[in-house]
């Protein structure tokens, strides 16, 4: 009897329900984790539009993405470009050899089928942002998406 | 009932505890590194490089050395946008008519992209040099919300910069 008593007393707790909890957590963070955002600078601000549409790819996965703070700055992957010029032409290299996989016939200095999406600061002055644009149509690209909020933040 | 119990204290008992050390390492992980994507619109464009072009596809203009008027057959609506010193919007103009606002500058594009007969299919703009991205997406946006007559939304947009104005 004091033996069955001892062993009560030293009972483990259940550790399932809190196992599962736990798990279910975890699925979820799982699900919302977006590792799309490390290309996405998310310090700007940037400018509030009606008219913005959500983001819909339609099933284009090459984006290039570029960042451009208030002082007309590249960033990318929270890495500022010094050489925006050379950064893009690379790209476009990289983008026509994606293309070719579906378009052998695509040469240099076609158009390509990427989308440059330009996340710009409100600030930022056009002189800079024509730069990169103008940067972009040299090296083929014609296809823009330029990012705006759809209402403004709330702090 | 003792043979009962003798069989109970038997089982194999899964330890769960190192199980929960590594789920909890796991929600760490997940939770330190969750960052929500701000909701965010875009205005999609087809951007081709400026270059005024006439009614006849992709022919540029004064590429017909029998028309004598540099305006007529062009396909390209001219909208210009000055900026003040701080980067704000100051005036606009379509064409060489000026535009006090936002509000007017889309009647007056409604006007004239609503005529079967302008045969505009794509703008220009030229922009300040000084105006900043936030006004300039305000003009790109009402640009952007015109039908043309064929009813497709205008998309074809191309930059100009203006030198500053001093």
């Amino acid at each position: 009897m004091s033996s069955s008593l001892l062993h009560a007393a030293s009972a483990q707790p259940n550790l399932t329900p809190i196992l599962d909890m736990v798990f279910q957590l975890i699925t979820f963070f799982m699900l919302v984790i977006n590792f799309k955002t490390a290309a996405m600078d998310l310090d700007l601000k940037l400018p509030v539009v009606g008219s913005a549409r959500p983001v819909d790819t339609q099933g284009q996965d090459d984006l290039l993405i570029l960042n451009i703070n208030s002082h007309g700055q590249l960033r990318v992957y929270g890495q500022l470009v010094s050489d925006v010029p050379h950064y893009i032409a690379n790209e476009a290299q990289a983008s026509l050899l994606v293309a070719r996989r579906n378009n052998p016939q695509i040469k240099s200095g076609d158009e390509l089928p990427s989308t440059v999406v330009i996340r710009a600061d409100k600030g930022t002055p056009f002189t800079m942002l024509n730069h990169v644009i103008e940067t972009c149509q040299t090296n083929g690209y014609r296809r823009f998406a330029l990012k705006a909020m759809n209402k403004e933040e709330t702090p | 009932m003792r043979r009962k119990r003798q069989r109970t204290q038997s089982d194999v008992e899964l330890n769960l505890a190192a199980m929960l050390d590594m789920a909890f390492q796991l929600l760490t992980f997940f939770i330190l590194t969750f960052k929500p994507a701000p909701i965010e619109g875009q205005v999609l464009l087809r951007m081709p490089p400026p270059q005024p072009v006439t009614n006849i596809a992709g022919e540029k203009a004064g590429a017909d050395p029998q028309n004598t008027n540099p305006v007529q057959g062009l396909s390209t609506l001219v909208v210009s946008a000055l900026a003040n010193a701080d980067g704000s919007l100051k005036q606009m103009a379509v064409g060489e008519t000026p535009i006090g606002g936002l509000t007017a500058l889309e009647r007056k594009l409604e006007d004239i992209l609503r005529d079967p007969g302008s045969g505009f299919d794509q703008v220009i703009v030229q922009v300040d040099s000084r105006l900043h991205y936030g006004p300039l997406m305000q003009v790109i946006d009402v640009c952007t919300r015109q039908k043309l007559p064929s009813g497709e939304p205008l998309s074809k947009l191309s930059f100009v910069e203006l030198p500053t104005a001093n």
